[in-house]
């Protein structure tokens, strides 16, 4: 695959808020998109891949603050999504409406041109949608949920908060089994693809206090112990982006947080560095993704520059888009594939869902 | 005309002759700088009705001008050889000698150095380890290289050695263009970053049109006999984009490119980039020397910038190198020239200018025209509390830099004729004085008697662990000279501050020192002597 | 004995009506200004013992994001509020000890201030006037040092740690300059000396005599900073016992926060205690032009222990009545979050809070409009500001100096003091 004549699409548009996670709902042309303030939004693609962008069809209530990832699992049936109101939720894919709202697609615009002047004046872009509740509400955090992962076999969810503390729940049940806290605070977290190992990277962003924290450490999950600490290696480094590849061989690691965004190929056996990537993204790292086909891996950082990785030998194959904005760049704050690797998606920083088609 | 039959001699009729042509041609005659600088400062005390102190005598004069030029105070020798010195002209002999001596061109680059990299420069992984940039740049004040084309090569950066000046700013165009308009152009462009100038003329588009000549540049880095070493590369595309008013940027605003534009000048003309154009991959490129651009808008800037014709150049200049040694720009602060702004003298600005440029931008000719002159070389003695006379009626006062304390320090005890393990001052000495005496100034230059130097000197063990008497050394020989006390304190002050003792102080030096008969307690007291001299305001600043 | 010249001693009363000074010893000496009618209300101060303590937040806090929240509003951010001990006031979620003090606390709202950036906001907000090359104005610190503080104590007047103010002493002279501690509140490296006391004191002897000798001559600025700061420094030696916190530390590090800042506050405490009249603690760094949320929130989990605890024992002491404990950074930041995750700089309406010496807590003074782009009420600048704080100290807010022969105040002609927080 050469990703040659990959082209973006649509542009879903959803100018409220910034659009902060994004996830296809399992082999469905469903895709979901959560934004800052908490909302969530699903939309249905047409099969043709051409004409204008579809609009939403369905608004998800229920978080309150930022909604930091989106996790679906693969039968497309439950939805999950972290947020930074302390809590987790679980959402019925499949479950009926309760009621429908109105939405503003432009609401951003028009309140920016009250201030900026823009060339066009925009009428506002109403829509109607479905409405849908969260099924259930998990809790355990008691701060910022920033990460959330779910293992390979779908059975466990990980997540970890601004205060430290990480937990390892059943999934179905949603009953936590482990948890234990760290120094820092959780920046990102990768889980190993057996789930006895979590990647985990930690942050407390101060700037010239002793109490600045910035590490990288490889924990035994059932244990509930660090097995490795690799902070020397990324000293001073925020990650903000972390992986573990379906073969469980190779660790991808990110910096971001507006440093450089330079990627890092690991052994996932020994911690050690294999390879620098050659590119990397101006400002910073936000997320990684992994090819179906096991062969490939993307990046996407605070460049809106998306990255096509071979994940044999981390050789750039492909960029898709460009830099946008002045000094600095708009972000892609999150991308998800579908399972028959065509359609590519983007949380866009600029209020919009970006569909690539690879 | 017909001279033979006036009255007068021929010859006086000639010179009467040739006196009124030059009343009419001034040019054929033209004044020496040094000359017009001493008719335009009096002019000024004059108008602003100020009574200019005396003149500096001998020994003022040269711990002055050894600070100024060389760096470091002068040696008991070297103190010795000028003051016992009877020609006229010795001040200018001094002059001419110090301007050929090699420590001129290592502090000059000293002061641009920090000027240019300050004490925290950006970077610090490339740019903290700078000699081969510092060798380069004292080189090129020794030998005497124009002011032009030193800047010019410091943009152009193709000379070995002369890059790290881009290297600063490695991927940052906006802040290059800052320092850059600072620092040649004496121009604060920061403002103008984010916004259009509040006050000034200076807009957003003229930030982002300098910022085009820089956005092109690369840095490629090799390494040799272990020392990084940097070349500067220019793409032949790439621009920089601008999206308007910092404060209102949004998320999704795309940015417009900058084309580059001269500051406050005309557009850069560029030829268009034939069809087939094919950019080469720098990430690819791993050794020297980078391919050429199609077009360099490097050498275009170099060329504008450096003209004599740029409107700001050439004050900019001049306008820096008379407060380095004047202490204060005509232009106060000296890197904010604004349309706008008013030297205090503009007759004497608009001629340092236009004679810099008549002579080639030549530096050591300028140094030397203003090191002669009398406005320079008044006395800081007299009423008023000013460190830096505006109207320069009397000499400013500056503390010595934390470079120019330790060359002075190791000068004046003779640390490097001491025959010791250590040839140089160990490093912890170093980067504490660095750390220590490195801004003594609060942010507009004024200096700030911090409380940390003085817990530094009177509570370290470092200075006394400098003046503590090693063969060789200044508290040696003084112990084994076969002089008198009395004597001794010509030696002991000349060495230290530059200056032969009252009689009051010879006594009660004398009386210090040799309170006690004891061997041991006259090496102490005459460190202690040592270290108080060290410790005054006749060392610590530049008067 | 002091051989040289020093402004303080030998002044006859006549030299001061005239204006010019001639000491005992008859070496004219500049006029530094901080002698001109100084006397009366120095010691009105003096006795009544007040003191204040700057928490100065460097960088510029977001008022958005701490005082002045806007809940539902488009750019409010992802802190919620939380209610206080007040009825109705609101603080940001991350400063739940702060709530609890809210009592004490007069926010205000409305400032309004003219310089946008570091250099000159720094100064601007230490000293009440703009940076202007005209006149070397003094910070905060000096003056309350000059007006509360004696010169002749050990201890020195005006102590500061961390990121703080880069005006100085200004046309006060350097017997106000500050005296800067570590970051973490303890001495500067180099406090101790292992010199015999009658080594020291003979070599400074020595020190004194070259120096008078010189400065009958030479008058500027300089030369008479730097004899000071060298006095100074001798004179430290004989009162460092008061930095040592290290018995008291362990105790205490659990409510004020194991922290730089923390720690700091806890040393100003100790050090009004012993009578210091101003100490200044700088928090780095509030200045959020990229991920502002994470940089205040890391930021307010350390202010506020350190903050509550500090209002806590000084009430606890009864020394709130006399200590004016001052909550400000150089600007406000920007309602509008950019695309870093940012809030830039921001002077045309933001927060600075008061508290203790008279003021009256428990209240906001003036109001921000719906975004808080806008001041809508009451807008507060530097001059008004500056004035609240001296007449809170008992300091004449338009008391005139001299730099040469120009005139200054303590605040420009048109401050008024806000008499709606002051009791």
């Amino acid at each position: 695959m050469t990703f040659e004549n990959a082209k973006l699409v649509w542009e879903l548009r959803w100018d409220v808020d910034w659009v902060t996670a994004v996830q296809f709902i399992g082999n469905s042309r469903r895709v979901v998109a959560g934004n800052r303030r908490g909302n969530m939004m699903e939309w249905e693609l047409p099969e043709k891949l051409e004409g204008d962008a579809p609009d939403p069809v369905r608004f998800y209530e229920g978080h309150s603050n930022s909604v930091t990832k989106l996790r679906c699992i693969q039968d497309g049936s439950t939805l999950y999504s972290s947020s930074f109101d302390h809590s987790i939720r679980e959402w019925d894919m499949n479950a009926k409406d309760q009621g429908e709202t109105k939405v503003v697609l432009n609401e951003g615009y028009i309140y920016q041109s009250q201030f900026k002047r823009y060339s066009k004046k925009q009428e506002p872009m109403e829509c109607d949608v479905a409405l849908r509740k969260d099924s259930k509400k998990l809790g355990g955090h008691r701060e910022w949920v920033n990460v959330m992962e779910l293992s390979k076999d779908e059975k466990i969810l990980v997540s970890g908060d601004d205060g430290g503390h990480v937990v390892f729940r059943d999934r179905a049940s949603g009953k936590i089994q482990k948890s234990w806290n760290v120094e820092g605070w959780v920046h990102a977290v990768a889980i190993s693809p057996d789930s006895k190992q979590a990647l985990i990277s930690e942050r407390r962003p101060l700037v010239f206090d002793s109490a600045q924290r910035r590490a990288l450490k490889l924990w035994n999950v059932e244990e509930s112990k660090a097995t490795k600490d690799l902070s020397e290696e990324f000293k001073k480094m925020y990650l903000p982006a972390l992986a573990w590849s379906p073969d469980g061989k190779t660790l991808l690691v990110g910096r971001g947080e507006e440093e450089e965004g330079k990627i890092w190929m690991l052994d996932a056996e020994t911690g050690e560095k294999k390879k620098e990537l050659e590119d990397k993204h101006q400002y910073g790292v936000t997320d990684f993704l992994f090819h179906p086909n096991g062969k490939h891996f993307f990046s996407a950082g605070r460049d809106t520059v998306i990255r096509v990785w071979s994940l044999k030998d981390g050789t750039l194959v492909k960029k898709l888009g460009e830099p946008r904005g002045g000094q600095f760049k708009d972000w892609i704050h999150a991308i998800d594939i579908t399972p028959d690797g065509k359609l590519l998606a983007a949380a866009d920083m600029a209020g919009q869902v970006n569909i690539w088609q690879l | 005309m017909n001279f033979v039959n006036s009255r007068y001699s021929p010859t006086v009729s000639i010179r009467s002759y040739l006196l009124l042509l030059a009343l009419f041609y001034g040019e054929l005659w033209s004044e020496p700088l040094r000359k017009v600088i001493d008719r335009e400062v009096s002019a000024g005390w004059k108008k602003e009705k100020l009574e200019p102190s005396k003149l500096a005598n001998d020994e003022t004069f040269l711990r002055r001008v050894y600070l100024d030029l060389l760096g470091m105070v002068p040696s008991y020798e070297e103190a010795k050889a000028f003051l016992e010195e009877e020609s006229e002209d010795k001040r200018e002999k001094l002059v001419d000698q110090l301007l050929s001596d090699e420590r001129f061109g290592k502090h000059q680059m000293q002061i641009w150095d920090l000027s240019i990299f300050t004490r925290k420069p950006a970077n610090p992984s490339f740019t903290k380890d700078r000699d081969r940039f510092k060798d380069w740049l004292a080189k090129q004040f020794n030998d005497n290289v124009s002011w032009d084309g030193i800047v010019q090569k410091m943009i152009l950066a193709e000379e070995e050695g002369s890059a790290m000046f881009h290297v600063q700013y490695r991927n940052k165009p906006e802040d290059e263009t800052v320092a850059v308009s600072r620092l040649f152009l004496g121009t604060q462009l920061q403002c103008a970053r984010c916004h259009d100038h509040p006050f000034e003329e200076l807009s957003q588009k003229d930030f982002y049109g300098m910022a085009g000549f820089f956005v092109r540049l690369q840095v490629l880095q090799e390494t040799k006999d272990k020392k990084k070493v940097y070349t500067i590369g220019e793409k032949s595309s790439g621009e920089v984009m601008f999206t308007g008013d910092v404060r209102e940027q949004k998320p999704g605003d795309k940015g417009e490119p900058v084309k580059p534009k001269f500051l406050l000048g005309d557009s850069l003309n560029e030829p268009d980039l034939p069809e087939d154009f094919k950019e080469p991959d720098y990430k690819k490129i791993k050794k020297a020397p980078y391919p050429k651009p199609y077009f360099s808008r490097k050498a275009k800037l170099a060329e504008w910038m450096t003209s004599p014709d740029n409107p700001y150049f050439a004050k900019a200049a001049v306008n820096r190198f008379w407060a380095q040694f004047m202490g204060r720009g005509l232009v106060h602060p000296v890197d904010n020239l604004t349309p706008d702004s008013k030297p205090t003298h503009p007759k004497l600005m608009d001629a340092l200018a236009k004679e810099f440029i008549a002579h080639n931008f030549d530096l050591k000719w300028f140094f030397k025209e203003i090191l002669l002159t009398k406005a320079y070389q008044r006395d800081s003695a007299g009423p008023g509390e000013e460190a830096t006379p505006k109207w320069y009626q009397r000499a400013r006062v500056r503390p010595l830099s934390a470079e120019e304390l330790i060359a002075s320090l190791r000068v004046a005890t003779r640390f490097d004729a001491a025959e010791s393990k250590e040839k140089s001052l160990p490093n912890a000495t170093k980067s504490y004085m660095t750390k220590i005496f490195g801004e003594p100034v609060d942010g507009r230059g004024n200096f700030q008697g911090g409380i940390h130097e003085h817990l530094f000197l009177n509570n370290g063990s470092q200075l006394p662990g400098i003046i503590r008497a090693k063969k060789g050394n200044l508290a040696y020989t003084l112990l084994n000279s076969e002089n008198t006390w009395g004597g001794r304190m010509d030696e002991l002050f000349l060495s230290t501050i530059t200056r032969t003792p009252t009689e009051a102080e010879r006594n009660r030096m004398v009386g210090y020192i040799t309170a006690s008969e004891d061997k041991r307690e006259i090496q102490a007291r005459l460190e202690e002597a040592i270290w108080t001299l060290l410790n005054t305001s006749r060392f610590r600043f530049n008067y | 004995m002091n051989s040289y010249c020093t402004p303080q001693d030998h002044i006859n009363r006549r030299a001061l009506l005239k204006g010019s000074l001639l000491t005992g010893a008859g070496c004219s000496v500049a006029n530094f200004g901080s002698l001109f009618g100084a006397d009366e209300v120095t010691k009105t101060a003096q006795k009544k013992g007040k003191r204040c303590i700057l928490l100065w937040m460097n960088g510029g806090a977001s008022q958005i994001d701490t005082f002045d929240m806007k809940p539902g509003r488009p750019t409010a951010g992802p802190f919620r509020p939380i209610s206080t001990n007040v009825d109705g006031m609101q603080v940001c979620e991350y400063l739940p000890k702060m709530a609890k003090q809210f009592d004490k606390l007069a926010v205000i709202r409305s400032m309004k201030t003219g310089s946008p950036d570091h250099p000159d906001g720094i100064y601007h907000m230490h000293t009440g006037f703009k940076m202007s090359e005209r006149t070397p104005h003094a910070e905060i610190g000096a003056v309350i040092s000059k007006y509360c503080g004696n010169l002749d104590a050990d201890l020195p007047s005006f102590v500061r740690m961390g990121p703080c103010g880069n005006a100085g002493p200004g046309y006060l002279g350097p017997n106000y300059a500050p005296f800067s501690l570590k970051r973490d509140g303890s001495m500067p490296t180099f406090s101790t000396n292992n010199l015999k006391p009658e080594v020291r004191e003979r070599r400074a002897d020595l020190f004194r005599f070259l120096e008078s000798e010189f400065s009958k001559q030479h008058k500027a600025e300089p030369f008479e900073g730097h004899r000071l700061a060298k006095e100074r420094a001798w004179r430290l030696l004989r009162a460092k016992d008061a930095f040592d916190v290290s018995e008291e530390w362990p105790k205490q590090k659990d409510r004020y926060g194991d922290t730089n800042f923390g720690r700091g506050c806890f040393m100003a405490l100790k050090l009004a205690e012993r009578g210091v009249p101003f100490i200044e603690i700088g928090h780095d760094n509030y200045d959020s032009h990229a991920n502002n949320f994470v940089c205040h929130k890391a930021n307010m989990q350390q202010l506020d222990p350190a903050w509550s605890s500090l209002l806590i024992d000084l009430e606890d002491r009864g020394m709130l009545e006399d200590t004016l404990v001052v909550w400000m950074g150089e600007v406000g930041r920007t309602p509008y979050i950019n695309n870093r995750a940012g809030r830039d700089h921001y002077i045309k309406a933001w927060t600075t809070v008061l508290s203790g010496a008279g003021i009256v807590g428990g209240q906001y003074y003036g109001s921000s409009d719906e975004d808080g782009r806008e001041v809508a009420e009451n807008p507060v600048n530097e001059g008004d500001f500056f004035s609240t704080i001296y007449t809170s100290l008992g300091i004449d807010p338009r008391k005139k100096h001299f730099w040469g022969k120009r005139p200054v105040w303590l605040t420009p002609e048109d401050a008024k003091p806000i008499s709606a927080i002051m009791s």
